[in-house]
């Protein structure tokens, strides 16, 4: 831990995840790219289709989302995917995996979020302050 | 025991992942148990033209890595009953699979199927010989170019060193029009370099581009000419004898015409 930053203040807490590591990629990935993180990954750019984006914890893509992300990837069910677009070929968090309907969905056109609820993969749209609920 | 059959071309663009779709789609229709299998490991189409890549879980490598069961790869079609597929890896390169595990791959998959498709990767590498390495035979594609049909040349000087004889050829995207203008070089010119036996000619058709983007195959689209064309390399393929379609535009029905005065 860093000592050198204010502890989160107390009544706080319950939202603040600070325990996991979080990596930042500031690009896109394109068709082929893997890439595999223990932790949250925030990627600063799109994620194309046949690009997989793997994590153990939490995805955000602050772009388009289109390729194959996995969240949760040691089996974290509270893992969520979030991103400014969200249209990925399969989307998998913890053992869910899952997939687009076949009769195609507009495509979104706002921030979403997909977690599980109930046991199922949901995906609904992002609002602010609600999405780690 | 099924056969194993690779679609190769050497040149890359020439049309070897519509080919293989349509080939296995239409062994498919004819109520066959088909595996298509994605031997371009890095830049696989296969899955994205029959519309299937969202459903892709494990690949090739994975099966030949031992990490899962072959059943738990292959992947079944939308819309045929017996078409499945076998979808290669885009975050590994070639080297990931080798010509011995895929010999045994083709071997697992003879015993459950009546045909396996093998659409090749463009190039003469490493993907080139995986891809071959467990067929028992190989059609060989080209386009009326002069590039396409040196590669082709190329690809069948090396089909007969891997001990693959008789190759047979599709000659994808002919222009008649073009043809019959002298622009573009004939079935017979390419046959005259290639002196293979010719399985079949498909017509350049925007059909294909239409079907390819919706993730469907032409053959299943009756009244398209490059369809039609497909369907009856199917039924070559399964061994009945089926009159060149080529001919009956560009050149048969033409004599024919000319014999009776049309022309």
């Amino acid at each position: 831990m860093d000592t050198g930053r204010k502890a989160p203040v107390s009544h706080l807490q319950d939202d603040v995840e600070g325990e996991e590591n979080t990596i930042l990629i500031r690009r896109t990935l394109r068709s082929g790219q893997k890439f595999y993180y223990d932790g949250n990954v925030i990627v600063m750019g799109d994620v194309n289709p046949g690009a997989e984006v793997v994590a153990t914890g939490h995805v955000i893509v602050m772009g388009q989302m289109r390729g194959m992300v996995h969240a949760g990837a040691e089996g974290d069910e509270s893992a969520m995917v979030m991103a400014f677009r969200l249209l990925p070929t399969q989307l998998r968090i913890a053992n869910h995996i899952t997939r687009p309907p076949d009769d195609e969905v507009p495509p979104g056109t706002f921030p979403e979020v997909a977690k599980i609820k109930n046991g199922v993969v949901t995906i609904e749209s992002y609002q602010t302050g609600r999405a780690a609920v | 025991m099924g056969e194993v059959i690779v679609v190769t071309s050497g040149k890359g663009g020439v049309g070897k992942t519509t080919t293989t779709a349509n080939l296995g789609t239409g062994l498919a229709q004819l109520g066959n148990k088909v595996a298509l299998v994605d031997a371009d490991i890095g830049l696989r189409n296969l899955d994205v033209v029959l519309g299937l890549e969202n459903r892709i879980v494990y690949d090739i490598t994975d099966v030949t890595g031992g990490h899962c069961r072959l059943r738990q790869a292959l992947i079944k079609d939308k819309r045929y009953e017996g078409l499945f597929l076998l979808p290669a890896a885009q975050t590994k390169d070639k080297t990931s699979v080798n010509p011995d595990q895929m010999k045994e791959l083709c071997g697992d998959l003879r015993q459950e199927f009546d045909y396996v498709i093998i659409d090749c990767p463009a190039g003469i590498e490493q993907g080139f010989k995986n891809a071959i390495a467990g067929a028992d035979r190989a059609v060989v594609v080209t386009t009326p170019e002069v590039s396409a049909v040196r590669d082709a040349d190329r690809i069948v000087g090396l089909l007969e060193a891997a001990e693959l004889r008789d190759p047979r050829l599709i000659v994808n995207r002919v222009r008649y029009k073009m043809v019959k203008a002298g622009d573009m070089m004939s079935i017979e010119d390419i046959i005259d370099i290639l002196a293979i036996d010719l399985l079949g000619v498909v017509p350049e058709d925007e059909m294909v581009v239409i079907t390819t983007n919706r993730g469907e195959a032409v053959i299943c689209d009756d009244r398209s000419r490059s369809g039609q064309a497909y369907r009856n390399i199917v039924r070559r393929i399964t061994g009945e004898q089926v009159p060149l379609l080529s001919l009956e535009e560009g050149g048969l029905m033409n004599r024919i015409r000319r014999m009776i005065g049309f022309k």
